[in-house]
């Protein structure tokens, strides 16, 4: 473990600062957003690379702001979990930002807002992957969920005004949830800073009610079935590149969360829930899937798919071993390139023949073949063919599963599987007929159509470059995560 | 027999606020009138803040009522003036669901049982803050708190404020002109006589509690809403942002609270220094600083987020 101080330059300030900084000058300077907010997008990817060299060098990093320290100050730390999720999230973050210099040209989405929200919701994503803290922790979920709710709202359209404002009244109960949480742990303990946390929680009334209601919580804001109920109308509503941003890295998020607070904070306390999770996991898996084969909007099934594939990151719960841990968080990563991809691919459909009607898809095979390449490729890491992310992650979940002779779970994942391939392949049947009402065509900005080909070919990628990922989520990782299993 | 006499004073005090607050809360809930429900739910937010001054609180009771009741109040007030146009009847009645009053009351239990299982005394962090008193820069707990030792959740929450007001902005039309503004209302001498003897007043008070957060309750999240009140005092006698303060000026000055905190932040990195470790000889220069910066945003954004509109660039005309 390295104290940051002594280093020319703390990156994991910086990967908070920049994404600020930009939205500020986004706000100020409306009319140059797109060059200030990709100058803003690159330069934190930068900083995030760095970071990631940093972490390399040095191990788990530890900063104490303000130079205090836990449990006076607010402390924020990096390990390779937080890295992961950074990493991801940069990926994601230029890919989309790519994408919006394209789709808010002809967009009848509002633009004016998308650089400065979508910047301060980056700032709210790195600073809680970052974060030390329980109530800083709070303090960034308002910051993502304000932003993400904002943005949502910039499609101009009843259904997503609808949407945005259910997703505030949930974001908010989410929120308050956690806070009573944070409240009742600094009473019985004294302090919000996570690594002393962990030291001092014991069995108590205290810390079981703030458990369940901050797993509620996370498990509201992650939309884990039969919490999801939200999540489909806000997701398909938004515009293109905010639907892309929301179910890659938004639900994230939290889930990154519920991780650290059920590894660090209540690491002694919190296993009796694990089985409940898992179960509600594989509900949504079955569900989700179900009812994305039954919608005849493509973004709302893409939405659908979603709450079936978000099932899959709360199987380890149950399954309990290293490997499922490993596969749970290869799971996150491959899901939010992939799904990244696959809305993007959607968003240009819709920009392309102005509706998104799947038995009215009319060849877009053949006049987009770019966007249908990236939708495919989204759809194989979905499916979890090799040799995509997707693949890799299910691969690891299985073997956890048959490894303990879980027999159950591992059905589970196959059904999941089948599912997954009958809705891509229900589009892509769609995508190569002609439609009864032939329709004219929009233009599709390359940069729309490049953007969601790389981010899906990154999902494929990531399919052949294991190692790299696991290694670094074996830096400081909870001990679960690295060690062989008894 | 006197102390013993207070304590049971205070205690029926403490009983009849705890009341109060329920009744107001269920009542503000339940009304099918929205403007009543406004109206009580002003007033639960007046007698929360006595309850916080109850709980030796004072900060937090200031910050209550100014933004708790006053600010929120206006605003859900200034949204029910918007939204009359557009509803013509109130919505229906719903059946009150079964499963939900089950999950309260369970809820509440559960959470009634692990209060009472705490200790009556936290340990907190109050003696540790105490002792690094002479290191913050400044001689208010709270302000060493909030801009000092956990500066870093004031700074993102100043974010927080930034982005409802481009929330807002996002979804809100732009003005009419300002000339139609002013045409469109009436505002009666006396209101606007009185509204030229407030004005330098609130800004007095607003700068007077700025000052004062360095030793005492007071502050830049409560001075900046003395400001704000002000803002709306004058939106309301008609008064607009000139139309060539209204373009990057005004966006300038809602940023200025969280830019300040920004650079002064990392500013302070230069020296080697973590970030927000202001130098022991300037803390409170610094601190004063970051404050000042916050209070005129605030003041803005919270005037601004009242308009409930995009101040347009100016009349051609």
């Amino acid at each position: 473990m390295i104290e940051a101080s002594g280093t020319p330059l703390p990156w994991i300030v910086w990967v908070i600062l920049l994404p600020l900084i930009g939205a500020m000058l986004c706000f100020l300077w409306p009319r140059q957003g797109k060059t200030l907010g990709l100058l803003t997008a690159l330069a934190t990817l930068l900083a995030v690379i760095a970071l990631y060299f940093q972490l390399l060098d040095g191990g788990v990093i530890r900063y104490a702001v303000g130079g205090w320290g836990a449990p006076l100050g607010i402390a924020l730390y990096a390990d390779g979990l937080s890295m992961l999720m950074l990493l991801m999230s940069a990926l994601v973050g230029v890919g989309v930002s790519l994408y919006a210099l394209g789709y808010f040209k002809h967009s009848p989405d509002n633009p004016a807002g998308f650089w400065p929200l979508w910047l301060l919701m980056w700032t709210g994503l790195n600073g809680l992957f970052v974060a030390g803290d329980i109530f800083n922790l709070y303090v960034t979920l308002e910051l993502l969920g304000l932003s993400a709710v904002a943005l949502v709202a910039l499609a101009a359209s009843r259904d997503a005004l609808g949407g945005a404002m259910r997703y505030l009244f949930v974001s908010l109960l989410g929120s308050l949830c956690y806070l009573i949480g944070v409240a009742l742990l600094y009473h019985a303990y004294g302090t919000v800073d996570i690594a002393l946390l962990g030291t001092l929680v014991e069995r108590n009334p205290a810390t079981h009610v703030a458990l369940g209601l901050m797993v509620v919580a996370m498990l509201l804001k992650s939309a884990l079935f039969p919490l999801h109920f939200w999540l489909p109308p806000a997701h398909a509503s938004a515009p293109a590149p905010v639907s892309a941003l929301l179910s890659a890295l938004v639900v994230k998020a939290s889930f990154y969360l519920l991780l650290r607070l059920w590894f660090d904070v209540f690491s002694t306390v919190s296993m009796d829930l694990g089985m409940v999770l898992g179960v509600l996991g594989a509900a949504a898996i079955v569900w989700g899937s179900v009812l994305a084969l039954r919608q005849t909007r493509l973004k709302l099934l893409v939405a659908y798919s979603t709450v079936a594939q978000l099932g899959y990151l709360f199987l380890p719960f149950a399954l309990l071993s290293p490997l499922a841990w490993q596969g749970g968080v290869y799971f996150v990563l491959s899901h939010a390139l992939a799904k990244a991809a696959m809305f993007m691919a959607a968003g240009n459909i819709l920009a392309f023949g102005g509706h998104d009607r799947i038995a009215d898809l009319d060849r877009v095979a053949q006049r987009l073949p770019i966007t249908m390449t990236a939708f495919c490729l989204a759809g194989v890491s979905l499916m979890g063919l090799p040799p995509s992310g997707g693949f890799i992650a299910k691969w690891l979940l299985l073997d956890a599963a048959l490894s303990h002779d879980q027999w159950g779970w591992a059905v589970m994942m196959m059904i999941g599987g089948l599912l997954a391939a009958a809705y891509v392949f229900k589009v892509v049947g769609f995508a190569f007929t002609q439609a009864d009402a032939p329709h004219d065509a929009q233009p599709v900005s390359p940069f729309m159509e490049w953007s969601a080909l790389a981010l899906a070919v990154c999902a494929i990628l990531l399919g052949l470059n294991a190692h790299y990922p696991l290694e670094l989520l074996a830096i400081g990782g909870p001990v679960t995560f690295v060690s062989p299993s008894p | 027999m006197g102390a013993a006499m207070t304590e049971a004073g205070l205690f029926l005090l403490d009983l009849l606020l705890v009341l109060t607050l329920l009744c107001l809360a269920w009542w503000s809930l339940a009304a099918t009138d929205l403007f009543k429900g406004i109206v009580l739910f002003i007033a639960f937010g007046l007698v929360l803040a006595l309850a916080w001054v109850r709980l030796d609180a004072p900060d937090v009771a200031l910050a209550e009522a100014a933004i708790g009741a006053g600010l929120t109040g206006a605003l859900l007030l200034t949204t029910l003036s918007k939204l009359a146009s557009s509803i013509d009847n109130p919505p229906a009645k719903r059946s009150s669901p079964v499963l939900l009053w089950v999950l309260l009351v369970m809820l509440a239990a559960v959470l009634g049982y692990a209060i009472m299982s705490l200790p009556q005394q936290a340990q907190g962090l109050a003696d540790t803050v105490a002792s690094q008193m002479g290191n913050s820069g400044v001689e208010h707990p709270v302000t060493a708190v909030l801009l000092n030792f956990r500066g870093y959740d004031t700074l993102l929450e100043m974010a927080v404020l930034l982005l409802a007001l481009i929330a807002a902005w996002s979804l809100a039309p732009r003005a009419a002109t300002s000339c139609e503004m002013d045409e469109a209302l009436t505002v009666s001498p006396i209101v606007l006589a009185l509204f030229r003897m407030l004005i330098p007043l609130m800004i007095l008070v607003a700068a007077y509690l700025l000052w004062v957060g360095a030793h005492a309750p007071g502050g830049a999240f409560q001075a900046g809403s003395v400001l704000a009140a002000a803002g709306v005092l004058a939106l309301l006698c008609g008064k607009r942002l000139e139309g060539r303060l209204a373009g990057w000026p005004l966006r300038l000055g809602l940023v200025l609270g969280t830019a300040m905190f920004v650079a002064v932040a990392a500013a302070v990195m230069v020296g080697g220094a973590h970030l927000l470790q202001y130098p022991l000889a300037s803390a409170g220069k610094l601190i004063l600083l970051i404050e000042a910066a916050a209070t005129f945003s605030i003041g803005l954004t919270l005037a601004m987020l009242f308009s409930g509109q995009r101040p347009s660039r100016g009349p051609a005309s």
